[in-house]
């Protein structure tokens, strides 16, 4: 009897420690507490300032990680090991280190784990840490678009703030189009040589819903900022439009030889300005249409009344 | 996170901003549904004026048609103000607000929904946080209840005399149902 109950003890004890455990369920804290062990280990100094894009990018995390948020700071981790620090950075703080470190080293790696790995050794921590991010090389690119779109959106805020305050002028809405994905395309040249192969990484299929995430995003704000405030199907076509002269001239991009890029941006204004005569061009299509179709009625009456269908007696 | 940083500064502000994905969602959801309801209302007044505008019920119609264009004004503001995406069943709305002209019958059918529809998100709201909310609660209950003195206007002008009318209203109010789903989601 004493001996059932204390096999229920241990039972319960052991159940206690895997719902602690299945509660991080995620392989990454796993892998994380051997980082931050190793973290230790190498003394390394707290980073005050978390950078300002890291918002944004907790909000793709969270929804990588659902369990992580900033808000709840790792009480279960205080638990296992007794301790909470009070300069304690959370796990995405980390993974934001590392991976903004590892972006110094693409050039020489590319998109790799390669590069996480040095930037891993560059923090202090042992290459092993790497193996935290379970997507690799997508985690890495999808950090770096995260941290330019963060960019640009400051960018432009600062901008709308100093047309708000008068003093600046108002951009005309090509001119910003232009300019907003000029900016947000000039952030890629330091790595355009390897820039394809993030794209390729990109188009894999479980990369593909964070990384439309992340252009509808984009999308999204720089209109915003260009001030459209439509909310009916112009709110649509508006964006694709947009996604599409994001898309190509992306690509005409990676494979532009001119010097600053001239012939890119060059395509950049055609595209743009496409776009601009094709919302003059469906309202005259619109009216002409309806010309038409008035033009055909009238003729089929006409041909009625010739032909005495229309006559009444 | 991103939204707080990008609400414009306004002096007062309805709706408080979203601490998380989550009621950002539900926000945006609610914020949707009622622009495309508004939308879609609006669209019914215009056929039954189209209709009934030269008739003495015009003058009646005309005023409730007047209070929807303030409502739907309000929800375009909240619209661009909180970034929410407009559902992609707008023209849809078009098409089913103007094909639902013709008779008072379908403006009791169709406020009766709506008042509904409000009301139950006025108990999410009150369940959710209702001092956080106070200012989208006022709101809302506002709509609401400058949508059921248009139901009462409707039933006032022996719209219950149309023929079929419980089937019509059925009808109508599954219709109803349906759309503001859709429009919830997409």
């Amino acid at each position: 009897m004493a001996a059932l109950l204390r096999a229920l003890r241990i039972g319960q004890a052991l159940r206690g420690l895997r719902a602690a455990q299945r509660s991080q369920c995620d392989e990454v804290k796993r892998t994380f507490q051997t980082a931050a062990v190793l973290r230790r280990v190498a003394d390394d100094p707290k980073q005050e300032q978390v950078p300002p894009y890291s918002s944004s990018f907790h909000q793709n995390y969270q929804s990588m990680h659902p369990e992580s948020e900033s808000s709840r700071p790792n009480t279960s981790y205080a638990d296992q090991h007794g301790e909470q620090a009070e300069d304690y950075e959370t796990e995405e703080q980390l993974q934001i280190r590392m991976l903004t470190a590892a972006l110094e080293f693409v050039p020489k790696h590319g998109w790799s784990v390669e590069a996480i790995a040095e930037g891993a050794q560059m923090l202090g921590l042992s290459p092993a840490a790497a193996g935290m991010f379970s997507n690799g090389a997508g985690d890495l690119i999808q950090h770096f678009v995260a941290q330019c779109n963060s960019n640009l959106s400051e960018n432009l805020a600062e901008q709308h703030k100093l047309v708000q305050l008068g003093q600046t002028e108002p951009k005309k809405t090509d001119e910003f189009l232009r300019d907003a994905v000029e900016a947000r395309l000039r952030m890629l040249i330091p790595y355009i040589e390897i820039w394809p192969q993030a794209m390729s990484i990109l188009l894999l299929p479980h990369n593909i819903p964070e990384s439309l995430k992340h252009l509808s995003t984009l999308v999204d704000d720089i209109w915003y900022y260009a001030g459209d405030r439509s909310t009916d199907l112009n709110w649509y076509t508006r964006r694709a439009a947009l996604t599409g002269i994001y898309n190509t001239t992306e690509l005409v991009m990676v494979q532009d030889s001119s010097p600053d890029f001239e012939e890119t941006w060059k395509f950049l204004e055609n595209r743009v300005s496409d776009v601009m005569n094709m919302a003059n061009t469906a309202k005259q299509v619109q009216s002409t249409g309806e010309a038409v179709v008035q033009g055909i009625i009238g003729a089929a009456i006409t041909l009625k009344n010739l032909t005495g269908i229309n006559q009444r007696r | 996170g991103r939204y707080l940083q990008l609400s414009p500064c306004r002096c007062y502000s309805i709706v408080p901003p979203a601490q998380d994905s989550a009621e950002k969602d539900m926000l945006d959801r609610m914020l949707r549904v009622d622009h495309a309801g508004e939308y879609g209302a609006n669209r019914i007044y215009a056929g039954q004026m189209a209709v009934l505008g030269r008739t003495e019920t015009g003058p009646i119609i005309q005023k409730m048609w007047d209070q929807e264009k303030a409502h739907l004004k309000v929800f375009n503001e909240l619209m661009a103000d909180n970034r929410v995406r407009p559902t992609i069943l707008m023209p849809l709305w078009n098409l089913a607000g103007f094909a639902l002209e013709g008779a008072m019958a379908c403006t009791v059918a169709v406020e009766e929904s709506i008042s509904e529809h409000y009301n139950s998100q006025i108990r999410t709201l009150m369940e959710e946080d209702p001092d956080k909310y106070k200012e989208l609660l006022q709101l809302i209950k506002k709509f609401r209840d400058e949508e059921m003195e248009h139901h009462d206007t409707g039933l006032e002008h022996d719209a219950e005399l149309a023929p079929a009318y419980s089937l019509m209203k059925n009808i109508i109010q599954v219709g109803c149902k349906a759309a503001i789903y859709m429009s919830e989601r997409i």
